[in-house]
């Protein structure tokens, strides 16, 4: 908001991201659709997978909003430093990655029973942790890189980092989804 | 002294990402039944993508509400925000255009799909229509959940963009089902 942001300049960063991120998706789609076949081979896993994705943005967002304001308010330098205000951010995303991803495992398990999927609450468990805390870990510092770089480029975070990793968050997740089924199962 | 701290963050974040993790499976198993009968038609693969548009829309509105809220531009009230309406009117338009930009690319996919221009034309009308359903409740979502976070003493940048995406996913699918089967027929 801040450095005289106006209407056409909040439109045209908005625009440019949506639809950057758009397109991705649009090729995304595509190629995720041949690995999500493989999730059939751990019952229980097609459950999870979109709550795990929706895990991945949200937290990432989150960050990233925090991120936006701290950039902002002067709170954390436009540097790539780990402070201790960032360091603060960062592990407090990871922690949320970790029980959020754990809760997954354990309603996957409890929605599978409900809807009558045989489901080894051991290796589902164990795929959620995997890829959700490597995912949230390499997304946490992509994040940073983001929200820093944007604003040194004079844009506002606020409207480029919370789409572009809610994105990227999504393809990269998928990866270590399949990374962790390849492990487990 | 720390501005931020891991406690507060967890402690605000947890519970509601736990709120949308159940929404999230409730919604995938409920709207998994309605979507069988769109399965097979292009009206399927617009949903993810009018889901990530209008997550993203959200998230763009609640960061900028975020940190708007902690420089004290913006007041967590309606009436005469000046800033708040300048932040609304610039989500709006930047809904339209993206979907408007969307709407043409599937105008060309549903056309080379084989559904003739009429059909084409349909299908581009469907998405751009349930897209400008779907604006006022991402903008409505996300200042109320700006508003009432903030008023709290909650800090929205935990809490907006998970409660807006997880409005969305569900608003979207049901957004689109309204929509195509009423005009594309399907």
């Amino acid at each position: 908001m801040p450095r005289g942001m106006s209407i056409r300049a909040i439109v045209i960063q908005g625009l440019s991201i949506l639809l950057l991120c758009a397109f991705i998706e649009f090729g995304a789609g595509f190629t995720l659709k041949g690995m999500e076949e493989r999730f059939a081979l751990i019952p229980g896993l097609a459950i999870m997978a979109l709550p795990l994705l929706d895990l991945r943005g949200n937290i990432n967002g989150a960050l990233a909003s925090r991120l936006g304001t701290a950039l902002h308010t002067g709170v954390i330098a436009p540097k790539l430093k780990l402070t201790a205000e960032l360091k603060v951010n960062i592990v407090a995303s990871l922690i949320l990655s970790f029980l959020a991803s754990a809760t997954i495992g354990a309603l996957s398990w409890a929605t599978g029973v409900v809807i009558g999927v045989t489901v080894n609450v051991v290796q589902l468990m164990a795929v959620a942790v995997i890829a959700g805390f490597i995912s949230g870990l390499v997304l946490a510092l992509l994040t940073v890189f983001v929200a820093v770089f944007t604003y040194l480029r004079g844009w506002d975070p606020d409207n480029i980092t919370s789409p572009a990793m809610a994105t990227v968050g999504d393809f990269l997740t998928v990866i270590f989804i399949y990374l962790a089924v390849l492990l487990v199962g | 002294m720390h501005i931020y701290s891991i406690r507060r963050i967890v402690a605000e974040s947890y519970p509601i990402l736990f709120v949308c993790v159940l929404i999230g499976l409730f919604a995938g198993v409920t709207l998994h039944r309605s979507l069988d009968r769109i399965e097979g038609t292009l009206v399927v693969m617009m949903v993810p993508l009018l889901n990530g548009i209008g997550g993203n829309l959200g998230s763009i509105l609640g960061a900028r509400l975020g940190s708007a809220l902690h420089l004290g531009m913006v007041e967590p009230r309606l009436k005469g925000e000046k800033v708040l309406k300048g932040n609304v009117n610039a989500s709006v338009l930047t809904s339209i255009g993206v979907f408007l930009f969307i709407s043409a690319i599937f105008f060309a996919i549903a056309y080379m799909w084989g559904v003739g221009f009429i059909g084409a034309v349909k299908h581009a009308l469907a998405f751009f229509l349930a897209g400008v359903l779907l604006t006022p409740v991402i903008v409505a979502s996300t200042v109320a959940a700006a508003f009432i976070s903030f008023k709290k003493g909650i800090d929205p940048d935990n809490v907006v963009i998970p409660i807006v995406t997880s409005i969305i996913d569900v608003s979207a699918a049901i957004c689109l089902l309204i929509i195509a089967i009423n005009i594309v027929g399907v």
